[in-house]
């Protein structure tokens, strides 16, 4: 939470918010001056802006006269400005688009990759290497430069890892820069007199524009002129029906008022005319997207785990350091090589790759899930769907095909059901009988829906249809059904309409016979049912017309209630041969004054359509539902539908009741049914408003199967704020702007990549490409395996510290020559470890991943006790003593014997002495005592690679044997190798004994590991098999991480 | 993570564990009453995951003890290197060591005050402690028996060595305080032993490197004309490292010779084996100055560098 204001502000339904204020405002300043401007893009919007915001759009626009528009903007209606006065404007008021959401500047990102994580404990080791240095410089005339080398690695490691991070999180950002780039768009404006085409981020205030169907709105416009015009508010206000809109002043609240359009809604019919009135962030859809940027998302679960383990070892170096340092001083070390140790420590114990092998896992996870159609925008999103355990999902377009469809026809007294599935593969239907060709004639004809041009390759269902979407869906089956439609219509001209409005509830047209011996005229009508069957006397069924009685309209009500029940729409059909001796051909009809005939018509039949789901969805459902994952439904649509929908796709799943069920079955009042019995909740949106916090916690937390109908946007934030407080992960899918403050609340924000607004693409973690609701089920599966292999990844870097600390420790505390140092400790962490670290996020799961639930943030930690006691206590301690055999030999065979060893570390590292004593009474001089203790090193970080191989190997699995498992994942078998060959390289190549202090290694001194490493590879798959025969064992408590 | 499925209610959420106060967290974390838990185990189970830990790094250290003492069984002789010269990282090539050393490891200064016994005592303590196995060889255990008469012709059989009398270092010895007292300290030098390295011998005069001191030469000279056995010898020189050392540190003498004699090597790890010394008896040097001293071996197979410190020893005197 950013502030109390934000948190207010979240709570509440989120566009009003942004548009209703309290005070009101007649947005002049005191000299009467007009007085919305463009706030700077640079000024930060801070949460005292958002009361300014709220009066801002309190606005009187579509109230005044549209003579005192074109005077306040010093426009006219049919010239538009002046040129000069929209460059004006346009200077005053910037460029008509969205400001971006602020972005971090890019040093301070870089800065956060610089010093973020452990980077700051090793620009310590750094810094403390230098003033070692330099203090030794200052004292001794030959400073050994050991110190200012490994000062100059260690910064050179922060700043390459940094830059690194740097680059990973730039590129994964990029991706979201092409997504801002999209179509430009562009807008017809008339200025001085003309007609100019501009893109739309150069209107200015004042501008005449013209929109048409098919068009985006470029700004705020107030209608002044309108041709059958609608528009699609539903990605403002989430109402899917197009609404109408003209230039007359019908609400007080500019959202409900007829005369304005909003910005980045859709033109879906007519043309209009309209003034701007608002540019840029000051429309509507600016200030939701300013509502939703303020709104503060928290860390993401995977980073909330990364810090958890930073700060866990970090605590671990600290305090293993400053122990160190002051038992060295206990010990009476010089403070100089106190400090010295501190750095050892800090440097052995921060994994200084892991991070970067992290950012790695997470890229390649987020590459594999673009394929599949996931866009990652935050890479750490890749993995909070994977603990995800509800997800709130929008209906429309997500689980459906938002395509209306005709699902069923009732003729003939018989329901028929049609095709609804994407690839029409379903049932078919006979088409011959006079019933359907009846019928399928007034679905032609009475239809004012088109075919958009230039789509001859598109499949009829895939086709863009100008229209309302039911007319569009008839349009379709009967293209499917009869063929050409358009040519239908042509020989059946059209004489004369009555267009749909909702006081007839009923479209009529009457048409020209195709038939050239019929002069008669074809009335055809369809709309609301009921009201259909008002206007009808008789009724077409098996060919015959036959009156319409009792049983015939028991008949029709039943018909009519089932498909309702289905969550339908049903149109009912009839139609009329009128008769040509009163309506000859050339007879003028009359529409504002019917002179024909429209009651007693002949009723003909239903079709009743739906916006089915889509084919995957169900599936996914399941897969959902398996994977312990709650989904809930969250529409606007009705709760019938919303239903029906959720039922045929599983989110209700078959026998589960609701409440409403359960009374209707038992008969009694929806009042004496116990909640607690009905699995299954459908909860309308008014409902949804009388319900305090607690109300609502219960209905999240007794009910696994919700449905939440009608809601209004803003309840969508509500809802993931319920499921949040819960302790519940919430993802969130949504198209729509108002969707975006939801969106941005979620833990996972899912937006769509195909119909979502740009608004909710920004305030979205996640795009889903194909806009399928099964794409998240393959997120979800990305996500949860991500986590597994990163835990392996972790265990596997986190073994190998170690055997980089207890050299130290020893050195420390035994006073022998140090077995391993901090360039080969760098070495391993950056160098050999990476690869394999690397290719253990290309692990396949072990188990069903999606049938297991999701996990407990609060206990699942991505690091626990009990992968730190694994990798540290047992596995970590068999490589030091691995280690520490190759140091023994080593030295040994060379003529120090293990006991001469303790003690002698003083006079190991003293320069002066040219003639240290070995076992065999052999004198060494400084510098072959050094180049011996180099190839222990080199021996040591060999001996660290070869039991690697073996951590790596028991890492790939947590439960399994490796003999189920396998060795199919080449890129950890290339990691295998990689690490060998690099450690190869690094002992063998000349001049390493220079540069990195690396000596070459007899190869006899790789063997004395093995044993080591059998016996990591033996003890662990005992373990591994004891976990298996005794699941829930103590073994398990204590060592399955 | 499955075993909790089962147990669990579908869909159940997961809810935040209770929240409590530091304070109250770390008193919990100590004890906490309702489960009886210490340090966030309860007694048994801690009881079981030391028994754990503890049969887990005992099974480790059997196996490392196994590991070991098959190794140093099999593998290792403890009079013989396994490793030896070129095999070894030790090399080929010995270096010097020089004493008295300082008190402090790390540093290669010689200094005293040329007047104060107390001054000088440390530096005398140092030389007879050095010198008391050159001195009680008898006494050593098997030492006594082991000791042979060397000589350029007459080289030890193998299991015997050469003995080196301190006695002819005079004035070098301790009854004359090794000479510290009178500001010309004696500093004795000796060969690093690498086993079985044998030095390989200037073969005459004409052989001698070009950048050898001139009065170590002439010196080689004039005893190879004596015996030209005496060639057969590891030659020592020391002189200032920078142009005005050389002019501090005064006329230098070599005791007994500026050389170790061939005999001597190679150093077989032998019961009771004496490296050969050198004394090099400063007899002038400037007081009050720091003098850089650099004394190098001379052999064909002793490779010499300065900045690796390879065949010199370098130490610094300072007489107050």
């Amino acid at each position: 939470m950013a502030s109390k204001e934000s948190l207010d502000h979240g709570r509440t339904d989120s566009y009003r918010v942004a548009t209703i204020g309290p005070i009101k405002d007649d947005n002049r300043t005191a000299d009467g001056q007009y007085k919305t401007r463009r706030k700077p893009p640079a000024k930060k919007r801070k949460a005292g802006d958002l009361d300014d915001l709220k009066q801002e759009l309190d606005i009187d626009f579509h109230k005044v006269t549209p003579e005192e528009l074109y005077q306040r903007f010093q426009t006219h209606p049919e010239n538009g400005l002046s040129h000069a006065k929209a460059k004006e404007n346009l200077e005053r008021d910037g460029p008509n688009a969205l400001t971006p959401p602020k972005q971090t500047p890019e040093w301070v990102k870089f800065c956060k990759n610089l010093f973020g994580g452990f980077a700051l404990l090793l620009w310590i080791g750094a810094i403390l290497c230098f003033i070692a240095y330099g203090i030794q410089a200052s004292t001794v005339e030959e400073p050994a430069d050991d110190n200012l080398y490994l000062g100059i690695v260690l910064a050179a490691v922060v700043i390459v890892t940094g830059i690194f991070s740097y680059y990973q999180e730039s590129k994964s950002s990029k991706i979201m820069e092409s997504f801002k780039n999209m179509v430009p768009q562009f807008a017809t404006v008339i200025r001085e007199g003309e007609k100019l085409t501009l893109r739309a981020e150069d209107l200015v205030l004042g501008d005449i524009v013209e929109v048409k169907f098919g068009d985006r709105i470029p700004a705020d416009i107030r209608i002044i002129e309108a041709r059958g015009f609608k528009v699609d508010n539903s990605s403002l206000t989430g109402e899917s029906e197009p609404q109408s809109r003209g230039a007359e002043f019908t609400h007080e609240n500019p959202l409900e008022t007829k005369n304005l359009a909003f910005f980045s809604t859709n033109a879906v019919e007519g043309t209009a005319k309209g003034v701007v009135i608002c540019c840029g962030d000051n429309t509507v859809m600016g200030r939701i997207a300013g509502l939703a940027s303020g709104l503060d998302t928290g860390e993401t679960p995977i980073a909330k785990e990364i810090h958890h383990f930073i700060h866990l070892i970090t605590g671990v170096a600290v305090f293993l350091g400053v122990t160190f340092f002051i038992i060295a001083f206990i010990l009476g070390y010089h403070w100089l090589d106190a400090v010295i140790f501190l750095i050892g420590i800090i440097v052995a114990n921060v994994p200084e790759g892991l991070l970067a092998t992290v950012t790695v896992c997470l890229t390649l996870t987020a590459k594999r899930m673009a394929s599949k159609n996931c866009l990652v925008k935050n890479l750490e999103a890749v993995e909070t769907l994977g603990s995800t355990s509800t997800i709130c999902s929008d209906k429309t377009g997500t689980l459906t095909q938002n395509r209306m469809t005709v699902a069923h026809m009732w003729f003939d007294n018989q329901i028929i059901e049609a095709d609804t599935t994407e690839d029409q593969s379903g049932v078919q239907y006979d088409r011959t009988s006079p019933g359907f060709k009846a019928l399928a004639k007034i679905a032609t004809l009475c239809n004012r829906a088109e075919f958009k041009g230039g789509q001859d390759g598109v499949p009829i269902l895939k086709k863009e249809v100008a229209g309302d979407a039911s007319e569009a869906a008839l349009l379709k089956c009967m293209e499917l059904a009869l063929g050409d439609v358009l040519s239908i219509r042509k020989r059946n001209k059209k004489v004369c309409e009555i267009p749909f409005n909702s006081t007839n509830k009923y479209q009529v047209s009457v048409h020209e016979s195709d038939d050239p011996s019929d002069p008669r005229h074809l009335l055809v009508m369809k709309g609301a049912p009921e009201r259909i069957l008002e206007r009808c006397s008789t009724i077409f069924i098996g060919g015959k017309e036959k009156v319409l009685d009792e049983e015939m309209k028991e008949a029709f009500n039943n018909a009519y209630l089932e498909l309702g029940g289905l969550g339908e729409r049903v149109l009912g059909f009839c139609d009329l041969q009128l008769p040509s001796d009163k309506y000859p051909i050339g007879y003028k009809f009359n529409t504002d004054d019917p002179n024909f005939p429209l009651d007693n018509l002949r009723f003909v039949g239903l079709m009743s359509m739906i916006d089915p789901p889509r084919a995957a969805v169900p599936d996914a459902v399941a897969k959902c539902r398996s994977a312990g994952i709650k989904v809930i439904m969250v529409t606007g649509d009705h709760p019938i539908t919303a239903k029906a929908i959720a039922k045929s796709v599983g989110i209700i799943s078959e026998g589960n009741e609701t409440v409403e069920d359960i009374a209707a079955r038992l008969n009694i009042p929806v009042s004496e049914v116990n909640p607690r019995e009905a699995k299954a909740a459908v909860v309308h949106g008014t409902e949804l408003r009388e319900l305090n916090s607690d109300q609502l916690d219960e209905i999240l937390k007794y009910h696994t199967e919700i449905v939440f109908a009608r809601t209004s946007p803003q309840q969508k934030l509500i809802i993931v704020e319920g499921c949040q407080r819960l302790g519940a992960i919430v993802a969130v899918t949504g198209d729509g702007v108002n969707d975006s403050p939801a969106l941005k609340k979620a833990d996972i924000g899912v937006a769509m990549g195909i119909a979502g607004s740009d608004v909710s693409k920004q305030a979205a973690d996640m795009i889903l490409l194909d806009d399928n609701f099964a794409s998240i089920v393959t997120g979800v599966e990305e996500g949860r395996l991500i986590f597994d292999n990163l835990k392996k990844s972790i265990a596997y870097t986190l073994t190998s510290n170690i055997p980089e600390i207890s050299p130290f420790l020893a050195f420390i505390l035994c006073d022998i020559p140090l077995p391993l140092g901090t360039v080969t400790i760098l070495c391993i962490d950056l160098g050999t470890d990476m690869v394999p670290a690397i290719a253990l996020a290309y692990e396949t799961a072990e188990a069903d991943i999606m049938k297991r639930p999701p996990r407990n943030p609060f206990c699942d930690k991505l690091v626990n006790e009990r992968l730190i006691s694994m990798a540290y206590g047992q596995i970590g301690m068999i490589q030091a003593a691995a280690g520490f055999f190759v140091y023994f030999v080593i030295m040994a065979e060379n003529g120090f014997l293990p006991m001469h060893l303790f003690g002698i570390r003083k006079q190991w590292d003293s320069k002066a002495i040219n003639d240290l004593t070995d076992s065999y009474g052999q004198e060494w001089t400084y510098r072959d005592r050094k180049a011996l203790e180099f190839t222990c090193h080199t021996a040591f970080f060999v001996s660290i690679v070869v039991v690697q191989w073996a951590d790596l190997i028991i890492c790939k699995t947590r439960r399994n044997s490796i003999i189920h498992q396998g060795m199919r994942n080449w890129a950890l078998n290339f990691g295998l190798i990689f690490e060998t060959a690099l450690a190869a390289f690094l002992s063998y190549t000349p001049g390493m004994d220079k540069g990195l202090r690396m000596y070459p290694l007899k190869f006899v001194w790789w063997l004395p590991a093995i044993p080591f490493m059998l016996s990591i590879f033996i003890y662990d798959e005992i373990r591994r098999f004891y976990l298996r025969r005794n699941p829930g064992g103590w073994l398990e408590q204590e060592t399955y991480y | 993570m499955s075993r909790n499925f089962r147990d669990r209610e579908e869909f159940q959420m997961d809810t935040k564990p209770s929240q409590r106060t530091g304070s109250q967290k770390f008193r919990y974390f100590f004890y906490n009453g309702d489960s009886g838990e210490i340090l966030g185990r309860t007694p048994e189970s801690w009881g079981k995951i030391l028994i754990f830990y503890t049969i887990f790094y005992a099974v480790l250290a059997a196996l490392f003890a196994v590991c070991m003492v098959t190794f140093m069984q099999h593998f290792i002789n403890p009079r013989v290197p396994r490793l030896q010269q070129e095999y070894s990282v030790i090399g080929t090539s010995p270096g010097l060591g020089f004493r008295p050393l300082p008190e402090d490891v790390r540093s290669t200064l010689i200094w005293y005050k040329g007047t104060g016994y107390e001054s000088y005592k440390y530096w005398e303590d140092q030389l007879i402690d050095f010198l008391s196995v050159y001195k009680k060889k008898g006494q050593t255990a098997g030492a006594g028996q082991n000791i042979y008469n060397c000589d350029f012709t007459n080289l030890p059989p193998p299991g015997k060595v050469c003995d080196v009398d301190i006695r002819r270092l005079d004035p070098c010895i301790d009854e004359n305080h090794f000479s510290f007292h009178k500001s010309s300290p004696c500093i004795f030098l000796k060969l690093n032993r690498i086993y079985g390295w044998r030095p390989e011998f200037y073969e005459g005069v004409n052989d001698l490197p070009s950048d050898m001191p001139l009065d170590l030469q002439m010196h080689i000279k004039n005893l190879t004309t004596y015996n030209p056995n005496y060639g057969n010898m590891v030659w020592v020189s020391c002189q200032g490292e920078t142009p005005a050392d050389k002019e501090n540190i005064g006329p230098i003498s070599y005791l007994p010779f500026p050389g170790f004699p061939g005999y001597f090597y190679p150093y077989e790890n032998a019961e009771g084996y004496l490296s050969p010394l050198v004394a090099i008896h400063l007899q002038r040097p400037r007081t009050g100055i720091l003098i850089n001293i650099e004394c190098r071996a001379w052999a064909r197979n002793i490779k010499y560098d300065r900045r690796e410190r390879l065949g010199v020893v370098h130490f610094e005197l300072m007489i107050q």
